[in-house]
């Protein structure tokens, strides 16, 4: 494994069972992927082409059923190897009692911080994500954006060298958008690694140093996104839209 | 231990901030102070109708919030995602969900409390007013403290804790909770009587241990079972214990001034070990096992 590679899979394939066992889809298959330490690295796909099992694999969620994950060199499902990583889940996944500032200081719990550095922490990002007027009221009555803000700065309280977002611009106006896209950038200047998927194309665009395109739980492509000497939409629908447009023109006949 | 302290928060306050909890809670008060108030004066031992309500409530309500908290608390962890975010972080499966298990024992542990420190009062209100009606034979007037106590208990914690989401926004289901071991506290606390509080704890243990299994039977299942399935098998395991409600009956020892033997309690409770530690390991094998998606 090369030195600099924060995640690292490798002949990686998962197929899902039913109660009987029996295969009931392969959702990744053969996967190869190297994530460099400092890199924005975009995963890119249409819906069920296996980006979030890629993902859930990663952090030790889901076990593969043949290949190797390796995440800081370790073992996914090992402790030590999540320390260092903030994770932004699809939907945002929140204790829908607790307030913003109670749900911030419940991740600064999990990753073992001391209550006066998650304090201080949970207020500076609480102000961050311009949330600091609703802190105490509980997250279960916020708007999809607001709830996506405070999942932001969950993802963020550890400061993880590694920080995976699923689908982070889901649900937030055009403003917030950019701020995120603004953040991840300052993110990545700062040396942080930023796994991302989006369904946004041009999001990806702006701030991805490299993407994987996946289509059916395989690599179509995979390079830097200077390189690809067109635009990434085109790029993206030349390698998977093609399917798509003959299903729908043969419906439309 | 900065870990699991959050997991043991946050199910705290997830449980107690359950209206269910809330409501078998002021329920089992209710019960455990009315109801000695009709008859606790006609039965020759004057305490024993108190002291049978207030175990009766802490067995019954106590399997109804250890049931229901646990199954509720870890599915909702399982279908809504927290678990997965949680366990993207660096927490153990097995640490996550041991803790979890602990936030569900604590809050049950609250109720147990709560039910011990009112039968405490009841009881003592019971003894004190059998005295007084055998000497003046004054029975009606005896109704009247308990009725004001059942009253306070049960509906005061309710009145201070919506008057203090009105104007703090303080949470009402978990701050009723909190309301109610602190006003049963303090009324345990006036008149206390060491020798009765030495006698009537003990039972109240024996009473109250046998929830734990079912909560950890509930953690297990939950975890791996939706939430019906797990119901069913957490029924089953309930089933099983039916013999534990010795344990209840042992209350008669209590009659005439007797005390359950100390020794009988621990070795009671040491037996008790085992049907908690086991399905815990079930539990733990079960979140090891499968994928948390």
């Amino acid at each position: 494994m090369n030195d600099d590679a924060v995640i690292a899979l490798t002949g990686v394939k998962k197929t899902f069972r039913d109660f009987w066992l029996r295969p009931t889809v392969n959702a990744v298959d053969g996967l190869d992927l190297t994530v460099r330490r400092g890199e924005v690295f975009g995963l890119l796909g249409p819906n069920g082409s296996g980006k979030s099992t890629t993902i859930k694999m990663i952090l030790g969620l889901l076990a593969p059923t043949s290949g190797n994950v390796s995440l800081f060199g370790m073992s996914p499902r090992s402790v030590a190897s999540r320390a260092k990583l903030g994770y932004l889940p699809e939907l945002s996944y929140l204790h829908p009692f607790l307030t913003a500032r109670e749900t911030i200081m419940y991740y600064a719990g999990l990753c073992g911080l001391e209550r006066s550095v998650a304090k201080t922490r949970t207020r500076e990002l609480l102000e961050m994500v311009k949330m600091q007027d609703v802190s105490n009221r509980a997250v279960g009555g916020f708007s999809k954006g607001m709830a996506r803000r405070v999942a932001l700065a969950s993802a963020l309280v550890g400061k993880p060298e590694l920080l995976v977002l699923d689908e982070p611009t889901s649900g937030l106006d055009p403003v917030s958008t950019k701020e995120v896209k603004t953040l991840v950038k300052a993110l990545a200047r700062n040396g942080m690694t930023v796994l991302i998927t989006s369904h946004l194309l041009a999001d990806a665009e702006d701030i991805c140093d490299r993407v994987m395109i996946l289509n059916h739980g395989k690599s179509v492509a995979e390079g830097r996104v200077s390189d690809l000497g067109e635009s990434l939409e085109d790029f993206f629908l030349a390698k998977v839209g093609d399917v798509d447009d003959f299903v729908l023109a043969d419906f439309l006949s | 231990m900065r870990r699991g302290r959050a997991i043991v928060c946050a199910t705290v306050l997830e449980i107690l901030g359950e209206p269910l909890v809330l409501l078998v809670t002021v329920a089992s008060v209710a019960i455990a102070a009315l109801a000695p108030a009709m008859h606790y004066h006609q039965f020759g031992d004057p305490s024993r109708m108190a002291r049978d309500a207030g175990l009766s409530a802490l067995l019954l309500g106590g399997a109804a919030t250890a049931f229901s908290g646990t199954v509720r608390t870890f599915r909702r962890e399982m279908e809504t995602g927290t678990a997965q975010a949680a366990l993207a972080h660096s927490v153990s499966r097995t640490a996550f969900f041991l803790w979890k298990f602990a936030g569900c024992a604590v809050s049950y542990s609250l109720f147990a409390a709560i039910m011990s420190l009112v039968s405490l009062i009841v009881v003592r209100g019971a003894e004190i007013g059998g005295a007084i009606a055998a000497e003046k034979g004054d029975v009606a007037r005896l109704w009247g403290p308990s009725l004001a106590f059942a009253v306070a208990v049960a509906v005061v914690p309710l009145v201070a804790s919506a008057a203090l989401n009105r104007f703090a926004r303080f949470r009402f289901v978990l701050v009723a909770n909190v309301i109610s071991l602190v006003v049963a506290a303090i009324g345990a606390m006036y008149d206390f009587d060491p020798a009765l509080a030495g006698r009537l704890v003990p039972a109240f243990m024996l009473a109250a241990s046998p929830a734990l299994v079912i909560v950890a039977a509930a953690a297990a299942f939950a975890v791996r079972f939706k939430a019906n399935a797990a119901s069913s098998l957490v029924a089953i395991v309930a089933a099983c214990m039916l013999p534990l409600l010795g344990n209840y009956c042992l209350s008669d020892a209590l009659a005439d001034g007797g005390r359950v033997p100390w020794m009988y309690i621990v070795a009671a409770l040491a037996a008790l070990l085992p049907a908690i530690v086991a399905p815990l390991a079930v539990g733990v094998a079960f979140i090891n096992g499968q994928d948390v998606q």
